[in-house]
């Protein structure tokens, strides 16, 4: 069957800007809504304002929930890639028995479904009696976070020069040296770009927070998740419109970070 | 030269060290808390020991039956809407000059990057009563549809949270493919419409497939999505683990139900790494 050469690919071309539409439409409609000045919550609103943002800071619980997401999703972050990056080195750089089952099992949490992990770990915190709320909640997030870290950490070691470590060996470098001061630097890219993932996983993870949090360490996206639930508010359009921001300027962060690993 | 190759080799031994602090973490708060579980699933309150007893009340649990089909037919509904969105964009952005689809990648990441709950609030906006979808709807003077908290808002919230997941091995895949054969092809005189049914869908198989166990294992374990966006009637498996872990607190139900699940993701998982560049997805490569 013949079809004129352009038509089809302006079709595909509106189909998929169509598709983009739909993918993008969620988190652009939340911003109009968030700098609107009602309680209701329509699109468009009748009046714009900050009275929304005003009404996060002054409303009693967002802060105090915002500034534990923080504090855990920092934790979470600092651990996930203190721990993560020399693993991912010894699985890109050693040669030892058993290698390929270890990175099957430090990237598994990718393929269990989050709710098992969480359930796992709300029964087995109650067994070992672990009760700071803080603690639960990054030993949670790392199972999330620390495979991305991994990931990620791998693909910028992937593509190291090998004769820049070689040359370093010659030289007398020791290992640990050589991972600090040639590997490490090398890679500074792919491990900002792992940092910033685990932060974003940690500080919108609903699932396992949702489980092992206590009632004095609610997390923002908990607090969210039963606003949500039980009694929407119009703050959580100007909420939803601030992690937008982020999760925006985080991609961004990364694209730019890929760009310069491999210019 | 034998001595240095051995020193090599101790090293590449040494190396595995680095890993040790990763493993034991991943240890305590990973491969003990799923143990700790499976363990769990083979008791029961009323009898100490081994016994498969959660298993025989869960499987002959009407609850359990049920939402186990409306899981599957969920999760197989989801992952088709998904694979008929992916599919065209991921093939649009193959064509693509490489800044240009840099540029159309973000599009897809932005989504793909933002919490769930935001996508799930917008949904619960445009979606409902007097949303964006239904006062479109009423300009044209028909009647209101429901489409929150029921079966349709659970599909199209969760197709919409899956899209980018599909995307990215098709994507991969159709950009790995050789362009010698489109060229051969429409030399030979075929025109484009059979080049995509007889090269390029075909050549394009193992992306698909791919894509859609991911896709199908990630609908599995879906848990807010069907919370916030479905009613009642379209609870899913991981809603029935919060269920009997919280609400009724039988823990050996809860477990022998999360073993299920995990065993379902984990055969899925396993076809995964068969299909060829199924493994690297697995390894979670996507960009």
């Amino acid at each position: 069957m013949m079809v004129g050469s352009g038509g089809e690919l302006r079709l595909v071309g509106i189909a998929a800007w169509s598709i983009l539409a739909f993918l993008i439409l969620p988190s652009l409609i939340i911003i109009p809504i968030g700098f609107g000045n009602s309680n209701e919550i329509i699109f468009p609103p009748n009046r714009f304002g900050i009275e929304l943002f005003v009404r996060f800071f002054t409303e009693p619980g967002w802060v105090s929930a915002t500034l534990v997401s923080l504090r855990v999703a920092c934790a979470t972050t600092f651990l996930s890639v203190v721990v993560g990056v020399p693993a991912a080195y010894a699985l890109s750089r050693g040669r030892f028995p058993g290698k390929r089952l270890l990175a099957l099992f430090l990237l598994s949490p990718i393929m269990v479904p989050g709710v098992v992990v969480a359930v796992a770990l709300y029964i087995y915190f109650a067994r070992i009696g672990l009760r700071d709320g803080d603690v639960r909640l990054v030993l949670g997030h790392v199972v999330a976070t620390l495979p991305f870290v991994i990931v990620t950490a791998s693909a910028g070691l992937r593509q190291v020069d090998p004769a820049l470590e070689t040359a370093a060996t010659i030289m007398g470098a020791s290992r640990f040296y050589l991972f600090r001061r040639v590997t490490l630097p090398l890679i500074r890219p792919s491990i900002i770009a792992g940092a910033l993932f685990a932060f974003l996983i940690s500080f919108d993870e609903v699932v396992i927070s949702w489980f092992v949090a206590r009632a004095d360490t609610t997390t923002l996206p908990v607090k969210m998740f039963s606003s949500i639930q039980w009694e929407v508010s119009a703050v959580l359009a100007a909420i939803s419109t601030m992690l937008t921001a982020l999760s925006a300027l985080v991609c961004l962060a990364v694209a730019r970070l890929q760009g310069k690993e491999s210019a | 030269m034998a001595r240095a190759g051995g020193l090599e080799r101790q090293q590449a031994l040494r190396i595995a060290f680095y890993a040790v602090p990763a493993a034991i973490l991943m240890l305590a708060v990973f491969a003990v808390p799923l143990g700790t579980v499976v363990i769990q699933s083979f008791t029961s309150e009323a009898s100490p020991g081994f016994t498969l007893a959660s298993y025989a009340k869960i499987l002959s649990a009407t609850l359990f039956v049920r939402v186990s089909w409306k899981t599957l037919e969920i999760t197989l509904l989801a992952t088709a809407f998904a694979l008929l969105l992916a599919y065209p964009l991921a093939y649009y952005m193959a064509q693509q000059p490489p800044r240009r689809r840099a540029m159309l990648m973000i599009l897809v990441l932005v989504p793909f990057w933002t919490s769930v709950l935001v996508k799930s609030f917008a949904f619960t906006v445009i979606l409902g009563q007097s949303g964006l979808v239904n006062t479109a709807i009423s300009w044209l003077g028909l009647p209101p549809v429901k489409l929150l908290f029921n079966r349709i808002g659970v599909i199209i919230g969760m197709s919409h949270f899956l899209v980018p997941f599909m995307v990215f091995p098709i994507l991969s895949n159709l950009l790995n493919q050789p362009r010698d054969l489109v060229s051969a092809a429409s030399i030979l005189g075929a025109g484009k419409w059979r080049i995509f049914w007889r090269v390029t869908l075909p050549l394009s198989m193992p992306g698909v497939m791919a894509g859609v166990l991911l896709v199908m294992i990630l609908s599995l374990g879906f848990y807010v999505v069907p919370a916030l966006l479905g009613g009642r009637q379209d609870m899913m498996l991981a809603n029935l683990v919060d269920f009997y872990a919280r609400e009724i607190i039988d823990w050996p139900m809860a477990s022998a139900l999360s073993v299920i699940l995990m065993g379902t993701a984990a055969i899925a998982a396993i076809i995964l790494s068969l299909i060829p560049g199924g493994s690297a997805i697995l390894g979670g490569d996507e960009r």
